[in-house]
């Protein structure tokens, strides 16, 4: 097998990757610190590339709209998930988790018909912004720079996340309210005002997400379900609420599925789930996570 | 009392009002199909299609000389709930006769009640050859669309006439329709042309989010040319990563996709960012361009002032299709008779903007092909269109 054959299908898991931890980190991270787990995250996903799709109708005349349409779309869904947040899931902390899972849930059905009801059942397509359409060639392999983009997209979010956790005030208090929520509250500090915020750069990651993911895929209903799956697995896999759990879980996904596809052509989706379920033998509680 | 007098009058007009309107009572045809959900792209053009066809037999007079009335259902693209629809629109409605469903789940479902029930049904879109398996035949059944064999018998003329290609990959949707018309046309290939090897298969899931690693996986075993079975959504976002890979040009745009990605529908979904050069299918070129039937320039007519649309829709013709055939069938019964007008559908030609299409009295098939053409720019159009649209298979295949 040919080098640069290896090669491109790693960069090909790497692109995978790359979006998929765009899309888990915000899932993970409103997990780790809040308690959460948001079946809705998805549907912020969705939501996010139709908001892109809305956008980039009403900013057409100009050529390069699809940066700021992305944004728009990105601020749009941090906008729902605060209302979200305020006015729904506020009030099933501190009760079980079946009622934050039924919330959500029920916000997938919602929000499904909602798209449907406004933007209609057939797909919707976005272009590659101008600058990003072609590609280049690396080790004798052509490789889209849109691609190129997301693979350093990836990694910059990381850090930057992981930055702000670990050396601001902000995320000192974000990762006291993770451990002890009640301490930080007896403290004076407003828990409230954290939650809210981490959800809203939560579902700003999820509809950012879903706004980069338009170029390279098609808007369809049903895009919400088939994202959570996958980002349910990386965020198992990583360690739930775990950022670089979440990263490295991203990487094993796309690598695991692009080159798993040459050993078990058939079955494109055995080897992804066999390795979770090794995973969650040896440690269930993840390769980052700490054990409960 | 005089309010009491009209009521028992309106009363007795209401038990009077079905008896006197008996004379011209309506043929009635239930139709489920999906009207909601994703595959509410396709369910949607071809009631359209249908309903065209009614007001314009109806307002000829109708069908020995009672109207037809259509009922449509939304199936929701799924069997059960089809199912459900069929009994109920047999048993409550009392439908004289069924058409419709879209899926290959759906129709071989409903065809069971039309079996149980002896109510003729014709099925303008599944593909699946089980609904007219020897097994499951049965005298009520009709279908008019292509079949997987078909299909596959098709796309593989088109590959083999491409003489210098020797190296064939295939991607298509891991589930039945993909596997089926991948298998046919592996076996019409290596009849056509023995010297053809299939050096690499790819089968993404229905609705796969990402094919990058599907593309390079397949580039890398550097096919000459592709047959691929991805539709709708999935095509849009195969095509969208696979040309920045480079792939449409490595294989130099030696791609066949036998489902239906040729329909205007698709091609303006797509607008720009569709891969230009590749071979297509559709029912219905809708934008012909070449030498176009006088009969298919009416019907277009017709079919956008009916949907109010400014191009049509390559689905549209199955459902005018289905109507059609039921018409003709009643008419040559010369009743509504379920026995009568099944015997009669048998062998039945029937004339279509598209063509002729005779139901074969043994497979109870149209046995169509469709259009096949390379998808191009023209500059009329904000879309890709295709070029001399060709009938293909010319001749049912033979298994």
């Amino acid at each position: 097998m040919a080098a640069s054959f290896l090669f491109s299908q790693f960069m090909g898991g790497l692109t995978t990757a790359m979006f998929l931890f765009l899309i888990a980190s915000g899932l993970s991270l409103v997990f780790g610190v809040m308690r959460v787990l948001n079946f809705a995250h998805g549907s912020f996903y969705m939501i996010g590339a139709y908001l892109a799709w809305q956008a980039m109708q009403w900013l057409h005349p100009l050529a390069a709209g699809f940066w700021p349409a992305a944004l728009l779309a990105a601020l749009g869904v941090a906008l729902l998930g605060a209302i979200v947040e305020r006015l729904l899931l506020r009030h099933l902390y501190g009760r079980e988790e079946l009622y934050q899972l039924l919330l959500t849930y029920a916000l997938v059905l919602i929000l499904g018909d909602v798209a449907k009801f406004i933007w209609g059942t057939g797909q919707l397509s976005v272009s590659t912004p101008p600058g990003l359409g072609g590609s280049i060639q690396i080790l004798g392999t052509t490789q889209p720079l849109y691609s190129l983009f997301i693979i350093a997209l990836g990694p910059a979010i990381a850090v930057a996340g992981w930055l702000v956790l670990n050396r601001t005030g902000a995320g000192r208090m974000v990762r006291a309210a993770s451990y002890d929520r009640e301490m930080l509250d007896a403290l004076g500090a407003d828990v409230g005002l954290i939650y809210t915020g981490m959800f809203v750069v939560s579902s700003f990651l999820a509809g950012l997400s879903g706004a980069l993911v338009t170029p390279i895929e098609s808007i369809v209903p049903g895009m919400d379900v088939l994202i959570i799956v996958q980002a349910f697995i990386v965020v198992v896999i990583g360690g739930m609420g775990s950022l670089w759990g979440t990263f490295w879980g991203s990487v094993i996904y796309g690598q695991v599925l692009a080159f798993g596809i040459l050993i078990f052509p058939g079955f494109s989706l055995f080897s992804v789930f066999a390795l979770m379920a090794v995973i969650l033998i040896v440690r269930p509680w993840g390769l980052f996570g700490r054990p409960v | 009392m005089f309010r009491r007098a009209v009521l028992a009058l309106g009363f007795v007009g209401m038990l009077v009002a079905p008896v006197a309107a008996s004379a011209a009572e309506p043929i009635k045809i239930g139709f489920p199909i999906p009207l909601s959900g994703p595959t509410a792209t396709y369910g949607v053009p071809i009631l359209k299609g249908a309903e065209l066809a009614v007001a314009e037999i109806n307002a000829k007079g109708g069908v020995l000389g009672r109207p037809l009335e259509l009922l449509p259902r939304d199936s929701k693209a799924n069997a059960d709930e089809a199912v459900r629809l069929a009994r109920e629109l047999i048993i409550r409605d009392n439908v004289d006769f069924l058409a419709g469903t879209l899926t290959s789940a759906e129709a071989p479902a409903v065809s069971t009640v039309a079996k149980e029930n002896k109510i003729v049904f014709v099925a303008p879109i599944a593909k699946t050859t089980r609904l007219t398996a020897p097994e499951n035949l049965h005298p009520y059944i009709f279908r008019l669309s292509s079949n997987t064999d078909i299909e596959g018998k098709a796309a593989a003329t088109l590959i083999a006439r491409w003489t210098d290609v020797k190296r064939v990959a295939t991607i298509a949707p891991d589930y039945a329709y993909g596997r089926d018309a991948v298998a046919a046309f592996i076996a019409n290939l290596k009849k056509l042309r023995p010297d053809i090897e299939i050096v690499d298969q790819q089968w993404p899931k229905l609705g796969e989010p990402d094919f990058t690693a599907f593309i390079t996986a397949q580039m890398g075993k550097k096919p000459d040319a592709v047959m691929c079975d991805l539709f709708a959504g999935d095509f849009e976002t195969f095509s969208k990563e696979a040309r920045p890979l480079g792939y449409f040009k490595a294989i130099d745009n030696r791609l066949v996709d036998g489902a239906e990605v040729g329909t205007v529908d698709e091609a303006q979904a797509l607008g720009a960012d569709y891969p230009f050069g590749i071979i297509s299918d559709t029912y219905d070129p809708v934008v012909w361009s070449g030498n176009e039937p006088a009969a298919h320039k009416a019907y277009i007519e017709h079919l956008k002032a009916f949907t109010k649309s400014k191009y049509g829709s390559g689905w549209s013709i199955m459902g005018y299709q289905s109507i059609e055939a039921l018409a003709d069938g009643i008419t040559r019964a010369g009743s509504t008779d379920e026995q009568k007008v099944a015997g009669a559908m048998l062998g039945l030609t029937f004339d279509t903007p598209v063509g002729n299409r005779t139901i074969n009295p043994k497979t109870h098939e149209t046995d169509s092909g469709e259009f096949w053409g390379v998808m191009v720019k023209q500059a009329a159009y904000p879309f890709a269109v295709m070029k001399n649209p060709e009938f293909l298979p010319a001749a049912a295949p033979t298994n």
